[in-house]
């Protein structure tokens, strides 16, 4: 019976040690989870007061109400949404056809990877000007293209990896069969595909709805997306930790649903669609 | 099941070698790109040549490449370089092997591996603001948890993110939270991929355990391994917003790195061209990463069974 004990002995303390590292990455999220329902009064004392003495719900009410939060949840829906919208509509096509007919060679596909690693920075000045000029800083036009920037490489690059799991056989005898090119892609492999566009079109939301460099420099009070809401409210005095916990809840919430959703899909969405996983 | 990694030229060529349909699917990203990108990006560079001030009502002139000079005796942009390398050197250092750690850990897992896999990633997924904002609760000084919890042990009460000295190392430890996770999610997945009788044999063979990882696992997963350093180096570079919102670059200039130093002197000081010479040395910089990347996911063959 030892090895057995030992056995045991050794995923009881697997399971510990995971139980501890758990709590080392969800702590922070908790503390947030809790701030946001304390009370005045209990939001930074000390000692620390880890359990609220009640639920103050009425932080998320202040927050949307008083501090913008309203205003920046319909905000980031917008934004996030349309971009999304229009990078998944330009990056299936441009992901069908670096997949399946290589467009470009490796010099296409370089250049993408390259505009998707793209240091923001390095073209924040020049698109500062440019919206500048056009007139449309402090606009949802201008938050909304900015963000197809990275979004249209992303899609189109991990949808290619995606198309170049099809069997291409289908697509093949519909060509032989006198099918047009744009009906192989339409009726054939294009619904194959929509879990991987839902999938991909879902983490691109994600990652406008976090977006925080551009967010800073193209807008200031028209628009205004959650994640810059708030370091806005984190400055001065007699400051409103519970509500501002609210709206980082708020903030955090669909991003952690829709993780859940994608489970299997996170792999190659993080990676960029350079590590395959299933199939 | 299996992992396979990404060629670039993999399967699923249509036959037909020179089509114009390709390029009519491909046009509304190529205008996208020359609209967003190449020109914005060839604007940069005629900035870089130009001393272009906003805060200076002179017209700016065109100095060639003096900008360029400037860069290399600016002892700030040497500071936020040291920065940014740290940065780097947290991924390397601390990220990878906690991330692998992590990834054994939870591959020995039976039960709710997925579930506990999802529930690591919370930090990777939400926006990195709302991450610096958690941390700013923690790192309080006064009425934080750390230093509740320090006091408990009797130990100092450090000023984190306001201390010259422990300002960046506070931020890698929140940079290190957030993508630790990530780092396990893409090693965990390589470690699926590996081919199951290999290992058997090895076991069978007596090998011990830390044997295993370091003689099989190992080499098996360098091009997975390569894949996630180049993809987290390249990322790290544009590591901004938890500086902004937990240091602003503080104190002093301790905390700045490269994005962060070309964002000030583009976006406080108005300094536009020295910015984009500072913009236009990163892009070089990254491009060759992303070449690096593309060299990585070419050889299919070794990322285990597809």
């Amino acid at each position: 019976m030892r090895p057995h004990l030992r056995d045991w002995l050794r995923e009881a303390m697997r399971d510990g040690g995971l139980g501890v590292v758990i709590l080392f990455f969800l702590a922070p999220v908790l503390w947030m989870l809790i701030t946001a329902v304390k009370p005045p009064g209990e939001w930074l004392n000390a000692p620390p007061v880890f359990w609220p003495s009640r639920f103050y719900w009425a932080n998320f009410a202040e927050a949307l109400g008083q501090w913008g939060g309203a205003k920046g949840l319909i905000d980031s829906l917008i934004v996030a949404s349309a971009s999304t919208l229009v990078s998944v509509v330009v990056g299936v096509f441009a992901a069908y056809s670096l997949g399946r007919y290589r467009t470009g060679g490796e010099t296409l596909s370089f250049t993408v990877l390259s505009i998707l690693f793209m240091p923001p920075v390095a073209v924040a000045v020049p698109m500062y000007i440019f919206w500048s000029r056009l007139g449309l800083l402090d606009t949802f036009t201008a938050l909304i293209l900015q963000y197809t920037v990275f979004n249209v490489p992303f899609v189109s690059w991990v949808l290619k990896s995606f198309f170049e799991d099809i069997n291409p056989a289908l697509e093949e005898s519909a060509l032989v069969n006198g099918a047009t090119r744009w009906q192989a892609f339409y009726q054939i492999a294009l619904p194959l595909a929509v879990p991987a566009i839902v999938a991909v079109a879902l983490l691109s939301f994600i990652f406008s709805w976090n977006e925080f460099f551009f967010a800073i420099i193209l807008t200031r009070s028209d628009v205004t997306t959650l994640p810059v809401i708030l370091p806005t409210l984190m400055e001065g005095h007699d400051i409103r930790w519970g509500s501002i916990a609210a709206i980082a809840t708020i903030a955090a919430l669909p991003v952690v649903v829709l993780a859940f959703c994608l489970q299997h899909y996170l792999v190659r969405g993080l990676s960029f669609g350079t590590i395959r996983e299933g199939s | 099941m299996g992992t396979a990694v990404a060629g670039i030229l993999g399967p699923g060529r249509l036959g037909v070698t020179r089509t114009w349909f390709g390029w009519w699917l491909m046009a509304p990203a190529l205008v996208m790109f020359a609209a967003n990108c190449i020109f914005p990006l060839a604007y940069a560079v005629v900035v870089s040549l130009k001393n272009y001030q906003m805060l200076i009502p002179v017209p700016a002139r065109f100095i060639g490449i003096r900008n360029f000079l400037h860069i290399f005796g600016d002892p700030l942009f040497w500071s936020s370089l040291k920065v940014t390398a740290s940065f780097i050197a947290g991924v390397v250092v601390l990220q990878f092997p906690a991330g692998f750690a992590l990834a054994l850990l939870l591959r020995g897992m039976r039960r709710f591996q997925t579930l506990a896999a999802t529930l690591l990633l919370i930090p990777t997924i939400i926006a990195s603001s709302v991450a610096a904002f958690q941390w700013s609760q923690l790192f309080n000084y006064q009425f934080g948890p750390l230093n509740f919890l320090l006091g408990l042990f009797g130990l100092g009460q450090p000023t984190w993110t306001a201390s010259p000295t422990l300002a960046l190392p506070s931020l890698l430890l929140v940079d290190f939270w957030e993508w630790t996770p990530f780092m396990m999610l893409l090693l965990l997945a390589g470690l699926h991929a590996l081919p199951g009788d290999i290992i058997e044999a090895a076991r069978v063979d007596g090998s011990r355990r830390w044997q295993i990882v370091w003689r099989i696992y190992l080499p098996l997963l360098r091009p997975v391994i390569g894949i996630a350093l180049v993809l987290r180096v390249l990322m790290s570079f544009k590591t901004f917003d938890i500086i902004y919102v937990l240091t602003a670059g503080g104190p002093g200039a301790s905390t700045e790195n490269l994005a962060y130093y070309t964002y000030i002197v583009g976006f406080r000081y108005f300094n536009l061209g020295y910015a984009s010479a500072l913009a236009i040395l990163q892009l070089i910089v990254v491009a060759v990463l992303a070449k690096a990347l593309i060299r990585l996911t070419h050889r299919p063959s070794l990322g285990g069974a597809t």
